[in-house]
């Protein structure tokens, strides 16, 4: 029964985001009221199809209906009801599902909030949408099927990936992942509209910089979240690795990030409009790329969904998803006209010109990491893999100079700057730079490279503090007000631009963090019975026991370690060894004490219970933990940049309806 | 500005930009390339060391009782090996094949060992759907080890000399079974 209904829906959305695809594009071509009505209509059903969809598959899953093969495939009785309900996106099928759903959801309230504007665009944007949801509901009603019924079904399923089941931040790194990945398909479907339509115009700009701003965010969140499970639950130390499936996330992002910047350009001088909708279409064609490597088994990796078969009709999404952007931007491209032009020289603009292009040679040099190994295989048939010297060779650089550029950039003036406004600009901010690298120093960092990150980042920081308080001065000094109302009407003029400088500060103290803690780490393998101790550094671990702990879905074994700094109780750690059904590896979950300025961090190798003895690596990580806290900052710069737009419209709204004159644009 | 539907219809160009063509090609087309290429290789395949050596030996109790059957007794027939157990969907889903095939080829043997599983589950699944060749325990997986067994299921092909002529990952389909056998068959005595 299940099944069938499952299988209904799909179809059913299939259906319309086909029909609503063809007729959104017509529409596009000859424009007409009742196309666009029913184009609307059309993405308004997919969203609510793939939402009945996603729930019926939450129901056969926490009532364990194994006759739904996906649930036969991931459930399981002996599981607790919340990783029931998280095995939605735990495998292969319920993954694609999922991704419908967020698709679904980001298309239908897309075109809900532009149901009246854009009419030159909206019909293309809509096209292009449905577009990518008709492909997902193919994979889902074909070659990815979830709803495939299971003629005899089992009493009781294997239950899904223990390492699902294993931390939180897995069960909400994947929404967040989506929620980004996803996402990128809206500015995507602006983009090509913009071509369709054969205009960028400043209006236009605005969805399609917020459309892009928010995937950004949830993208940035997921890629963090993805670095700190791996560092709470893979026990090797660290966050990182230059894996495929890392570097899927990663791709889109740096050109997502490469995109909102030029954007501005587009919004100030008018130029580089080509270039702009270039880099929108790159993020979401290396969202499907990411899919790819994740899904079609081509990749060796961690993360990857075991052999499956739907990696040929992901790869010939993506070779007809190429092939169109191509086409469409060698015959539409050239009726993106500028209207200005930029200043040769020194100057804010040259900053944006300079951090764009790093940022596409940054994403050249991940790509090529990562495909490298299937080049290699294809011509020469031999098996290799790039690895992380590579990366962090190329990587570092390339983050240290986009770390200067960051300054450089904010620091100067749009148009063109004089020698003495480049010297105003640039040698005060060397004072905090020089200060950051001199307490560096003291506190005993000697990485040349990590000195240097420490001088940009203490230059970068002073330029974005003061960026970030300049137009409050301003304010009190041309208005006179005190610095709070100075504080609250500079954040309601600037907002976009204050948010802006936050995602730095965020990024800066990322930068600095990661060059810290890759760097200045140590680290010590210890073998230990029970009573005996070891010590790395100021710390001191005295294994107590072994303990056995029974719990519903696994069974762990933990060791009991106490620990002292400087001859000071810090407490009990616990990094344990857990045992799961589904699973014959068992996964460990090292024990991390995160501090301010360092983390002490526990992994088991291998625990003996019964004889009392326990094989730890133990590791000091300085700094890991303003990964996590610069993060948190960026996503809140992203948010304050992204409110106004919502603001200003509720604005509008009002404004409108007390004026009854339509005066949407031009405010903000 | 305010909006208006419907829109007026673009302006229709017929520039074609050849720069963009030529540029976009030399980037997408070598990339579509290199993934068509390695499309169906998987990375995690390692071939077996074992296939083209000598079976490793197992005597392992029977879980309808008796005497432990050993590999050993079997010698002189093509023997199929399958590791499955009852959470692994994929096992299930092949043993009608399995058990076509046995009662189709009747020169061979065929052999379940459980993997990773209890005796009280294999006895109820096998009370419900009973198989027509014999399910062996395999205590503290030691023949799983000597088989190199990632994952069920697996399924080992063997001639009549006690040689590992092919090992098979995922689920068998009658025809499959049927070329494999007749490998194991018709390997040189």
């Amino acid at each position: 029964m299940v099944p069938i209904l499952g299988r209904s829906l799909i179809l059913l959305a299939l259906l319309a985001a086909s029909a609503g695809s063809l007729l959104a594009l017509a529409t596009g071509a000859r424009p007409s009221v009742a196309g666009w009505v029913w184009s609307r209509r059309l993405a308004y059903a997919f969203g609510g199809l793939m939402l009945l969809a996603n729930l019926t598959m939450e129901y056969a899953l926490l009532a364990h209906d194994f006759s739904v093969g996906y649930v036969a495939h991931v459930g399981s009785r002996s599981v607790p009801a919340w990783v029931s309900a998280v095995s939605l996106w735990s495998s292969l099928e319920g993954s694609i599902l999922f991704w419908g759903l967020v698709l679904g959801a980001y298309v239908a309230l897309t075109t809900w909030a532009n149901r009246d504007r854009y009419p030159e665009h909206m019909p293309w944007a809509v096209g292009i949408w449905l577009a990518c949801g008709a492909f997902f509901s193919f994979l889902l009603a074909g070659p990815a099927q979830p709803f495939a019924t299971v003629a005899n079904p089992p009493l009781d399923g294997p239950g899904p990936n223990a390492l699902l089941q294993n931390h939180y931040l897995m069960v909400i790194h994947p929404p967040f992942l989506y929620a980004g990945y996803v996402g990128m398909t809206i500015p995507f479907g602006f983009a090509c509209a913009a071509l369709f339509a054969g205009k960028l115009g400043h209006d236009f700009l605005r969805p399609l910089r917020n459309a892009l701003l928010l995937p950004w965010i949830f993208l940035t969140i997921a890629i963090v979240l993805g670095g700190w499970w791996a560092y709470e639950v893979l026990g090797w130390g660290g966050y990182w690795a230059w894996d495929p499936v890392e570097n899927a996330s990663f791709l889109p992002w740096l050109t997502a990030t490469a995109a909102l910047h030029s954007a501005l350009l587009v919004e100030r001088k008018g130029v580089l409009k080509g270039w702009t909708v270039t880099l929108i279409a790159a993020t979401f064609l290396l969202t499907i790329l990411g899919t790819f490597m994740t899904r079609s088994g081509v990749f060796n990796s961690v993360h990857s969904f075991t052999q499956s078969a739907i990696g040929p009709t992901i790869l010939a999404f993506l070779a007809v998803s190429l092939l169109f952007s191509v086409a469409l931007f060698a015959l539409r491209v050239d009726t993106l006209e500028a209207e200005g032009s930029l200043t040769p020289g020194v100057s804010r603009d040259a900053a944006f010109l300079v951090q764009n292009l790093l940022f596409v040679l940054f994403t050249f040099t991940v790509l090529l990491g990562t495909v490298f190994p299937l080049v290699m295989e294809a011509a020469r048939g031999v098996q290799m893999s790039v690895g992380r010297p590579y990366f962090d060779q190329m990587a570092v650089p390339i983050g240290v100079a986009l770390l200067f550029v960051m300054g450089v950039g904010p620091a100067l003036p749009w148009g063109r700057a004089t020698g003495q406004q480049i010297q105003r600009a640039l040698v005060p901010p060397l004072l905090g730079a020089t200060a950051l690298t001199l307490a560096g120093f003291l506190l005993g960092v000697r990485s040349r490279w990590t000195l240097l990150a420490l001088l940009c980042g203490g230059f970068t920081a002073q330029v974005t503090l003061s960026e970030m308080i300049l137009p409050v001065r301003q304010r009190m000094r041309a208005h006179g007000e005190d610095i709070l109302e100075a504080l609250r009407s500079a954040g309601r003029r600037g907002r976009r631009r204050f948010g802006a400088y936050v995602v730095h500060a965020g990024a800066i103290l990322a930068i600095v963090a990661i060059a810290v803690s890759s760097t200045m780490g140590s680290s010590k393998e210890i073998q230990l019975r029970e009573g005996e101790s070891a010590s790395l550094g100021a710390y001191t671990l005295t294994f107590v026991k072994g303990e056995v702990v029974q719990e519903p879905h696994r069974e762990s074994v933990r060791a009991r370690m106490e620990i002292e700094k400087n001859g000071q109780r810090l407490g009990t750690l616990f990094p344990a060894m857990n045992y799961y059904e589904s699973q014959r590896e068992p996964v460990g979950t090292p024990a991390v004490r995160s501090g301010l300025t360092e983390d002490l961090y526990l992994s088991v190798h291998n625990i003996d219970a019964r004889a009392g003895t326990v094989g730890l690596l133990v590791l000091v990580n300085p700094m890991v933990a303003w990964i996590w806290v610069a993060t948190a900052i960026m996503a809140l710069g992203g948010l304050v940049a992204l409110v106004p737009p919502l603001r200003a419209r509720a604005l509008a709204a009002r404004m409108a309806a007390a004026e009854s004159a339509p005066a949407i644009e031009g405010l903000q | 500005m305010p909006a208006a539907f419907p829109a007026t219809a673009a302006p229709r160009t017929r520039r074609l930009n050849l720069k963009v063509l030529a540029a976009g090609a030399a980037l997408v087309l070598p990339l579509i390339a290199v993934l068509l290429f390695n499309l169906g290789r998987d990375p995690h395949s390692v071939r077996s060391p074992l296939v083209g050596g000598p079976a490793p030996a197992f005597a392992l109790q029977p879980i309808a009782g008796g005497a432990p059957l050993t590999l050993e007794s079997l010698r002189g027939h093509p023997v199929v090996v399958n590791f499955w157990a009852t959470w692994c969907v994929p096992c299930i889903s092949e043993q009608q094949s399995l058990t076509a095939a046995a009662r189709g080829l009747r020169d061979a043997r065929f052999v379940g060992i459980v993997y990773e599983d209890e005796k009280p589950r294999i006895e109820a699944f096998l009370a419900e759907r009973p198989l027509d060749y014999p399910v062996l325990m395999d205590p503290g997986a030691r023949a799983a080890i000597a088989y190199g067994v990632s994952g069920v299921p697996e399924t080992f092909f063997i001639d009549g000399e006690g040689r590992i002529v092919e090992k098979y990952v995922g689920p068998l389909d009658r025809q499959t079974i049927a070329a494999l056998v007749s490998k194991a068959r018709g390997s040189p005595r």
